[in-house]
């Protein structure tokens, strides 16, 4: 053996398919979370979902895998990550046959920020728009603070990313190993004189009882939150002179949509009404005006009603007036405004095709193309 | 050839064609609505003073409104579109037969639409006259 390398399998199959799923799904979700138009946001979902279990495979593959995806195998102690580091600094890295303390640190991070990710984005699903299994559990307050961690730690994964291809790159120079290759074909260098360890074989068996039980009692879990009706969604009941009146002319906006300062300055100056008289009698506007505070924004906790709440001090009953209309819209040119489909900024429906319930999911968006 | 029975079905079918068209045109609710207008008009109500208003461009009352037509559109049997992008049924009578049968409607799209074109509200003779002549389209 002496003067010669040797090749030794390291990486097994789940394992390598669990590293370049995850690569797959983690690219997925920065792109449909960055640059995909906000009706991807189902598919944004779906990597989140795809990402919890393969991470809860990670760690199940952590004890029932074979040797070296053993997660006793690397873990390595304060001591011998600082060795390593130094060593690092210095560029003269020992060579690990399995994971190398540095990269260990990595999987450690990668798999806690990945699971505040998908757990805060959980919580902005059920929160902000009112969907998935926390719908009910978790109020609009909740789901936006989520949402900004759930942003934050986003932008540590993609330093930890960045990090990670670094120093994988660093340790192909260093020690002429090829990881990216290794990583597909599962085999690493055996250095010259060093004998091949006492390798464990994976338990698939005990592996896949154990993610069983996981999948049931996680699936029992979140079902069992699911049955929670959405929270500050409720029931309203129709007012026909709303309907008829309002909806004569323009779209008949839902009234979650304002808050009910602005709703009662609408309705006291109907002489005016957007360039129009659409002045009533007073007994349709009384019965039109209390439909509309008592469900006005206030009663409501979804995205929506929490959002407009901010109104335009200009323009107090513009709802695409509002501060957060402005931004959303932002990237929709006025040329898309202008289309048949849609004819101007008082359409909401005709892109929002949930808009009659004032959801206004993102999924749910679809323009039209002319 | 034609036999007799057929002939006899085909002058009912026009008959009740005739009945139905009839009674569409001069509905007892409709003629009660102008009856009131024509009450308290100087003149005689004109087909063709109501016709004149109808196509005129005041530009007197709010600027995104400067004539019926801007929302109506070009003729009485057009379907009109309001700002907001709904539809406006035709204002011709032949084409929408229910028009102007409820006296509260009538009462409310007079006085916003008038003070939304023309700046104020239309008299009585103007309104029987443009409703004379949406009555005879």
């Amino acid at each position: 053996m002496t003067g010669q390398t040797g090749k030794i399998k390291v990486w097994d199959l789940p394992t390598r398919i669990f590293h370049w799923s995850l690569v797959a799904l983690v690219i997925l979700g920065l792109v449909t979370g960055f640059i995909s138009p906000e009706w991807w946001m189902g598919v944004h979902v779906w990597a989140g979902y795809g990402t919890v279990l393969l991470v809860v495979f990670r760690l199940v593959w952590g004890i029932f895998g074979s040797e070296f995806s053993r997660i006793e195998t690397f873990a390595f102690t304060p001591s011998e990550v600082l060795a390593h580091l130094r060593e690092l600094i210095f560029l003269r890295p020992l060579h690990f046959i399995g994971h190398n303390p540095a990269g260990a640190m990595m999987i450690f991070a990668l798999i806690f920020f990945l699971s505040g990710i998908t757990i805060s984005g959980l919580l902005v699903l059920g929160g902000e728009e009112n969907q998935g299994p926390l719908a009910g559990a978790a109020n609009y307050q909740v789901g936006d603070m989520a949402g900004t961690i759930h942003s934050a730690l986003v932008f540590i994964l993609m330093g930890l990313i960045v990090l990670h291809v670094i120093g994988v790159i660093l340790e192909i120079r260093l020690t002429g190993e090829n990881l990216v290759k290794s990583m597909i074909d599962g085999h690493k260098i055996l250095p010259a004189g060093q004998k091949a360890p006492e390798t464990r074989p994976s338990r698939p068996l005990a592996a896949s009882a154990f993610l069983l039980a996981f999948a049931i009692l996680a699936g029992s879990v979140l079902w069992a939150f699911s049955t929670m009706p959405p929270s500050g969604i409720r029931e309203m009941t129709a007012n026909e002179d709303f309907n008829t009146e309002c909806g004569d002319c323009h779209e008949v906006y839902h009234p979650s949509l304002l808050p009910k300062a602005s709703w009662t300055k609408l309705m006291a100056g109907l002489e005016d009404h957007f360039g129009e008289d659409a002045s009533l009698d007073q007994e349709t506007a009384i019965n039109i005006t209390a439909h509309l505070i008592t469900y006005a924004a206030e009663a409501w906790d979804t995205e929506a009603s929490n959002r407009f709440s901010i109104v335009s001090q200009a323009a107090p009953y513009q709802i695409s007036a509002t501060p957060y209309w402005v931004r959303k819209h932002d990237e929709v040119g006025e040329d898309v405004f202008k289309r048949k489909g849609i004819g101007n900024k008082s359409r909401c429906a005709a892109c929002h095709r949930d808009a009659d319930s004032g959801h206004f999911d993102d999924q749910m968006i679809k323009i039209p193309e002319n | 050839m034609i036999y007799p029975k057929t002939k006899l079905l085909m002058a009912s079918i026009v008959t009740l064609g005739f009945i139905i068209v009839g009674t569409a045109m001069a509905n007892p609710a409709r003629d009660a609505v102008i009856k009131e207008f024509s009450a308290g008009a100087a003149q005689p109500l004109s087909a063709e003073r109501g016709k004149e208003l109808f196509l005129s461009s005041p530009a007197t009352g709010k600027a995104e409104t400067p004539s019926c037509t801007s929302c109506h559109g070009a003729t009485p049997f057009t379907t009109g579109q309001t700002r907001a992008g709904k539809p406006i049924a035709p204002l011709a009578v032949s084409k929408t037969p229910d028009r102007y049968t409820d006296p509260k409607k009538v009462a409310k799209w007079f006085r916003r639409n008038c003070k939304s074109v023309l700046g104020r509200e239309c008299t009585p003779q103007e309104k029987g006259d443009f409703l004379t002549y949406m009555s005879s389209q």
